[in-house]
């Protein structure tokens, strides 16, 4: 869906991004994080032939971007952290003009549609000019929706909006992901992130530092992972018996309540289980306490690591 | 095809937006405030005299309504891009199907519909007037009106491009003002040392005439309202080929401009 190659973009001396190797698969929900200035909004605009790359290729859906610029933009809609809204405009008026832009048929039918779903018809007829934050956010939402794009890009989507609002363009993202549009998240929120995204792509100082499901990353960073372990009773010898495992690097008890810590080569829960099991007691729950969205981001970000393979850093 | 449709809908927005609101009946009110004002004193000479000959006596009131039309849409122009600029709306119209060809060209082509409409008017206008003073409705005014047009259309074009390099409407507007004020001091020192003798002149006088001289022709061709100047010394000398030659130059300069416009925004980018 989005593919760029060894995409590079300088502004005079400073160079904004180096080497960008993204890819973007159809129908995912991708998260793209960074440092505020690591080149986030630069590749964005590239992407959308706004800026033009000083070296390197954009391909979307399976074009190149500077051979069909405008063909290729019409598939996609771009929710920005500003809406920039012709003030003097009803949000009607405001869909109406970009509907009949982008060439929508049954203009009417389908801007009660959007409106309805980003829950503004009832204010179809306000100038937009006196729309709040939010409201814009949404009004956004719906042009950017408003033909139908096959992707979506939104940098900043819920930024300044209130739990309500986030919860609703979340809703919003989940739902025109179900009907098959892969989504381009950049944001700074990111539990958001984490809740949405299938895959991040973490960017700072222009590079590429990592691009991986959430899963895959944890393992990559985490040598160690924590297990919480539940029993019945906390045996001494069930805790003998769980460390002398090769794979078990300490245990913690507290109560019935095991902390274990294991390699994180792979998942161990079924032998940690099985284990317990043989020493007569029941396991009444087991889960892998993860590392969360935040913790690997700083850990990728403030340690300036790459976990991409050489040949993808480009 | 898509090029063509973006530009059609752009340029419906920004043409109802400029009729429904008040800035160019103002303009159209001042360009009649002014041609009466000359209408005025023409028919208190004639009182005086009793004798006017003129083949053409409306065109030089039309020649002022012209200008002051032309004035405001070079700057309703020279603030078109740059007010988009600064107000992020640009931006957003990139995000879809339009490029900047298509984007310079919707705004030019709005200006000129804008003004034919005004055309309308200044027909309305000095047909009332001459049914009013039995000054003649003739056919060198409609060779007037036809040339302002294109004389116009080099107005217009001349603010998109000022307004391509310019992130902001004031400062559009004082480079605008600026260049025309320049304009008009080299015509003006140009012609005041033109009415000079040359023999009681000191040489740093003589060579800075000369030095004038040579801008003033420049001018001549980079100024949008000589155009309109000279094509009126065309008609008023009966002089088709002259005629004809100004709404050519008209032609290419305009499209000069506009594609000088389209790469200094492709240049700038939508954000400045």
């Amino acid at each position: 869906m989005i593919r760029t190659e060894n995409l590079c973009k300088d502004f005079d001396e400073v160079r904004a991004v180096r080497n960008l190797n993204l890819k973007v698969e159809e129908g995912e929900i991708y998260g793209f994080l960074g440092p505020n200035g690591a080149g986030k909004t630069t590749t964005i605009l590239m992407l959308l032939g706004i800026l033009k790359p000083s070296r390197g290729k954009i391909y979307l859906f399976g074009e190149e971007l500077s051979r069909n610029f405008l063909s290729l933009k019409s598939r996609i809609g771009v929710v920005s952290e500003k809406q920039y809204l012709y003030k003097e405009m009803t949000a009607g008026e405001y869909l109406d003009f970009f509907a009949e832009l982008y060439g929508v048929r049954n203009r009417k039918k389908r801007i009660e549609e959007l409106l309805e779903a980003v829950g503004l018809l009832e204010v179809i007829n306000r100038k937009v000019g006196a729309f709040s934050r939010g409201m814009q956010q949404k009004l956004g939402f719906a042009r950017a929706l408003l033909h139908d794009p096959d992707l979506l890009i939104l940098d900043e989507p819920v930024s300044g909006l209130d739990p309500t609002g986030i919860k609703q363009i979340r809703d919003l993202v989940r739902e025109e992901n179900k009907k098959g549009r892969t989504v381009f998240i950049s944001s700074h929120l990111l539990s958001e992130v984490e809740r949405l995204c299938g895959r991040v792509g973490i960017i700072n100082e222009g590079r590429l530092l990592a691009e991986d499901t959430m899963e895959n990353l944890r393992r990559k960073l985490t040598d160690v992972e924590e297990l919480e372990v539940e029993v019945s009773e906390a045996k001494k010898e069930t805790l003998e018996a769980l460390s002398s495992l090769d794979f078990v690097k300490g245990i913690t008890k507290e109560g019935k309540k095991l902390t274990i810590k294991v390699k994180a080569d792979k998942d161990h829960r079924a032998e940690i289980s099985q284990l317990i099991s043989q020493k007569g007691e029941v396991v009444l729950g087991i889960k892998v306490k993860e590392m969360s969205l935040e913790e690997a981001f700083i850990t990728i970000t403030q340690k300036n690591i790459s976990l991409l393979a050489p040949s993808a850093e480009g | 095809m898509k090029s063509i449709h973006t530009v059609k809908v752009l340029m419906k927005r920004e043409l109802i937006s400029s009729l429904y609101g008040p800035g160019i009946y103002i303009a159209i009110f001042i360009s009649f405030l002014s041609s009466s004002f000359i209408l005025k004193n023409y028919l208190d000479s004639i009182r005086e005299d009793n004798i006017s000959i003129s083949s053409d006596p409306l065109n030089y009131p039309l020649f002022i309504s012209v200008i002051v039309i032309s004035f405001y849409l070079a700057i309703l122009s020279a603030i078109s891009i740059s007010r988009e600029r600064d107000q992020g709306t640009l931006e957003v119209l990139f995000y879809g199907p339009v490029s900047c060809p298509s984007y310079v060209l919707a705004k030019y082509f709005k200006d000129l519909l804008l003004y034919l409409v005004v055309v309308g008017f200044l027909f309305v206008y000095f047909w009332g007037v001459s049914a009013l003073t039995n000054l003649g409705f003739s056919y060198g005014l409609v060779q007037a009106a036809f040339l302002s047009i294109f004389s116009v259309s080099c107005a217009i074009t001349f603010g998109l491009f000022i307004s391509s390099f310019t992130n902001r409407v004031r400062s559009s507007i004082l480079y605008l003002v600026g260049i025309f004020l320049a304009f008009l001091a080299v015509q003006l020192s140009h012609t005041i040392l033109l009415g000079m003798p040359e023999e009681n002149m000191p040489s740093a006088l003589i060579y800075l005439g000369n030095t004038l001289s040579i801008i003033s022709k420049g001018v001549e061709w980079v100024s949008p309202f000589s155009y309109l100047s000279r094509g009126m010394d065309a008609i008023s000398l009966g002089n088709p080929w002259l005629y004809t030659m100004n709404i050519i130059y008209c032609v290419i300069y305009s499209a000069i401009l506009l594609v000088l416009s389209t790469l200094v925004l492709e240049r700038k980018g939508v954000r400045g």
